[in-house]
């Protein structure tokens, strides 16, 4: 029963597709009842594979019609679980059952619902059947129905501001990346003639000429255009402002997942490549480019989720620098950070969902003190962005630690100058990111309230659980890091490593061996990655926090007597020493999103105009872009002879 | 004369990129897109092809050593390709419809409400 799991995971959600078209267009009722238990099928049966595959270090391997290999040929087409393949499965089962909970509520304002929850299962089976395929073809045939539906859904209120142009330009770009896709894959077709991933993987390293170099060229690009990496980045930021939150979620969580699973199957696994020096560089540089350039641009965002929609572009960054240090500490980190990733910008983009249902605005400038009539949702906010900014003992503290200690090991080990400064990068991208949360905090949630949200009220419980269950998990995987490693990095690690181990699951027993691949389980060894104690920092926030609100209490008592000293004494309060007003408090004075961090922004002013010129927002220039990418890739990789 | 085909669809792709990157127009943004999809169609399809093999349609009785016929995967790819290709061109036109309906242009330079 097990081995037909990887397969009816993914079918349900399509049959669940099918059956919400015919049925639920009108009928609410029946399209809840579809909806939920497709996703809670497929769900429990991603999970119940957890068991095998992670705890026992098996591999599920599935041939459609019973087509299995013979004369050691791949004939049919296979669905194949590995640890790395389930770890990103699980991932995305949990954002689309979040996801498709929230929606509930969240989507109840709109109409045509039956399409929204056809094309929301069909991104997610797409998605699922991109991470369990075992044939590259059909790996993109996934990316092409998942950019489709995501396309769609992005344009799905297409009365809004902006909507459809921005599901145009992903639609654009987003083909020039699944184009290079399948010219990547036909290529390596002619080389290996085969579309199995395991066979290509058996033959590829025998097999290396200028052909395969520029197959890798056209696949890397291909797989960065669906993570958004720099300079697909325009892209996420237009396709995120205007879908739903709910989508929000699964192009952010999601879709940006299947990028990085793809990058690592293409170097880890297809090509074995990954301890060359020049893929290195290649992988890291891109990644590091995108984690930097995409928090500045975040920095001078005035729209909540488009500033949401750069911090998760800058967090895929994370991801690739880590997985491109070719280290086990560092594969284990980027896998660590991608889940955290999920789970918090996951959060985040439900906070900024409810408040735009709340108040139908996501402007910074024109929201404020929402604290006082949003109170759960502010927690819930700050939990999310507590975590992204690194800060213990939330999940993305724990995984940004593991990338700087691989990123600063790998440096020591290699004596490679460059991977120190991309350690300095990675750090100043955190402090960074923390100043635009701090920014968005101020200016959503606290600060004085402007008078048209008097009557905003918290969001329901539909909604709040969702949000509740994430913010949980962030919490969980934050506090005991080491059950997570043991559980799920450690496995997946090993699984991105024992390719031939994936070479024998599918092909069978020892026609690894026959290509000269030892079909060892890997052991990683992820040393000392867990030393810190995350009981001790929640205690010390704790401890913080309690002092924190004492010294304000008692803070307030005392500012109070000297306040009302000080009217005894000028007849109103001095105000020309308040932060941020100098001069005289006008009725409402709130400190908006624009204005924080102003000094900062001036001395930038050069770099931040240029590249606000850059996202010129001209389809034809971000064309230009991932021509030009594309261009510099194949030249990269045919020079160096990868 | 493979050399051909191959050279062929790479000029079509590199066609279809430069008609993106140039043309104002939406719908020409398109047609350079269905361009790079074609280019990649022929690639596809002159990969499978063998020099004077027959159409790769045997029952298994009919199937004997030393048959020579092009290879049936590629050709396959293509239909899946093509039909892709098919609805993205349907699905950007009815974009397009929508946003000369919102905007009340089609010129690209004027589609960037999103920017910076």
């Amino acid at each position: 029963m097990m081995q037909h799991f990887p397969i009816l995971s993914i079918m349900v959600l399509f049959f669940g597709a099918f059956l919400n078209g015919i049925f639920g267009g009108k009928n609410a009722k029946a399209r809840k009842i579809i909806v939920l238990a497709s996703i809670f099928l497929s769900f429990l049966m991603v999970v119940a594979m957890t068991g095998p595959v992670m705890l026992e270090g098996q591999i599920i391997s599935y041939w459609l019609g019973n087509w299995e290999p013979a004369m050691g040929f791949a004939f049919g087409i296979g669905l194949e679980v590995d640890a790395v393949g389930l770890f990103f499965g699980l991932i995305i089962s949990t954002a689309v059952l979040v996801s498709g909970l929230y929606s509930f509520e969240y989507m109840s304002h709109d109409d045509a619902l039956g399409y929204y929850y056809t094309l929301y299962l069909m991104l997610g089976g797409g998605v699922l059947g991109l991470v369990f395929s075992g044939c590259l073809f059909n790996i993109f045939v996934m990316v092409e129905i998942m950019t489709f539906s995501a396309v769609a859904l992005t344009a799905f209120r297409n009365e809004k501001y902006g909507a459809l142009e921005a599901a145009f330009k992903y639609l654009v770009v987003g083909s020039i990346g699944s184009t290079s896709v399948l010219v990547g894959t036909i290529l390596l077709y002619n080389q290996t003639h085969t579309l199995n991933l395991a066979q290509i993987a058996s033959i590829l390293p025998s097999v290396s000429n200028g052909v395969t170099a520029v197959a890798f060229g056209f696949l890397f690009v291909g797989f960065a255009t669906k993570a958004f990496l720099f300079p697909f980045q325009p892209l996420a930021a237009d396709a995120h402002a205007v879908a739903p939150s709910s989508i929000s979620v699964l192009i952010s969580g999601v879709l940006t997942k299947t990028g990085v699973y793809g990058i690592i199957r293409l170097v880890y696994v297809l090509y074995q490549s990954m301890n060359l020096g020049p893929v290195k560089t290649l992988v890291v540089f891109i990644g590091t480019l995108s984690m930097f350039i995409c928090v500045t641009m975040a920095l001078a965002q005035h729209d909540f989720k488009r500033l949401l929609a750069f911090h998760s572009i800058s967090q895929v960054g994370y991801v690739i620098t880590a997985v491109g240090l070719s280290t086990a500490l560092g594969v284990a980190g980027g896998l660590y950070h991608a889940m955290n990733h999920t789970l918090f910008k996951s959060l985040l983009f439900l906070t900024a969902g409810a408040v735009l249902h709340q108040t139908d605005t996501t402007n910074l400038d024109e929201l404020g003190g929402l604290s006082k009539r949003m109170p759960k949702t502010t927690v819930l906010f700050l939990i999310g962005a507590a975590s992204i900014s690194g800060l213990p003992p939330f999940n993305g503290f724990a995984s940004k630690w593991m990338i700087y200690q691989a990123t600063f090991e790998a440096a020591a080990a290699q004596n490679n100058f460059g991977f120190a400064l991309v350690g300095i990068i990675e750090m100043l991208t955190s402090v960074l990111t923390l100043a635009s949360f701090i920014k968005v905090t101020q200016s959503v949630f606290f600060g004085q309230m402007p008078k048209k949200w008097e009557n905003v009220k918290e969001v329901g419980n539909g909604m709040i659980i969702p949000m509740g269950i994430l913010a949980a998990l962030c919490v969980i995987t934050g506090v005991a890091p080491s059950a997570v490693e043991k559980y799920l990095l450690a496995p997946a690690t090993s699984a991105v490593y024992s390719v031939g181990k994936y070479i024998n699951a599918m092909m069978g027993e020892g026609f690894a061996e026959g290509v000269s691949l030892s079909s060892e389980t890997v052991a990683v060894d992820l040393g000392r990655s867990g030393y810190w104690n995350p009981l001790a920092w929640l205690a010390l926030l704790g401890i913080l926090l309690f002092g924190a609100f004492v010294a304000f209490v008692l803070l307030r008592k005392e500012a109070k007597t000297k306040e009302s000293e000080a009217a005894e004494m000028f007849g109103s309060v001095d105000e020309k020493f308040e932060p941020f007003f100098s001069g005289e408090r006008a009725e409402f004075s709130q400190v908006g999103g624009s204005d924080m961090f102003w000094g900062f922004k001036k001395v930038m002013r050069p770099y931040l105009d240029f590249m606000h010129d850059a996202h010129s927002g001209v389809v034809n220039d971000y064309v230009r872009w991932a021509v030009e990418c594309l261009a510099l890739v194949l030249l990269y990789c045919v020079l160096c002879g990868l | 004369m493979m050399a051909m085909n191959y050279l062929g669809s790479f000029l079509l792709i590199i066609l279809g990129l430069y008609m993106m990157v140039s043309k104002r127009n939406l719908i020409k943004i398109i047609i350079g897109l269905d361009l790079v999809d074609y280019g990649a169609n022929l690639l596809i399809v002159s990969i499978g092809f063998r020099d004077g093999g027959t159409a790769p349609i045997f029952t298994l009785s009919e199937l004997f050593s030393g048959a020579y016929f092009v290879d049936p995967v590629p050709q396959a790819l293509t239909l899946t390709s093509i039909v892709i290709g098919a609805c993205v061109t349907a699905m950007s036109l009815a974009l397009i419809i929508k946003i000369k309906d919102q905007y009340g242009t089609i010129d690209s330079h004027k589609v960037r409400r999103l920017n910076g």
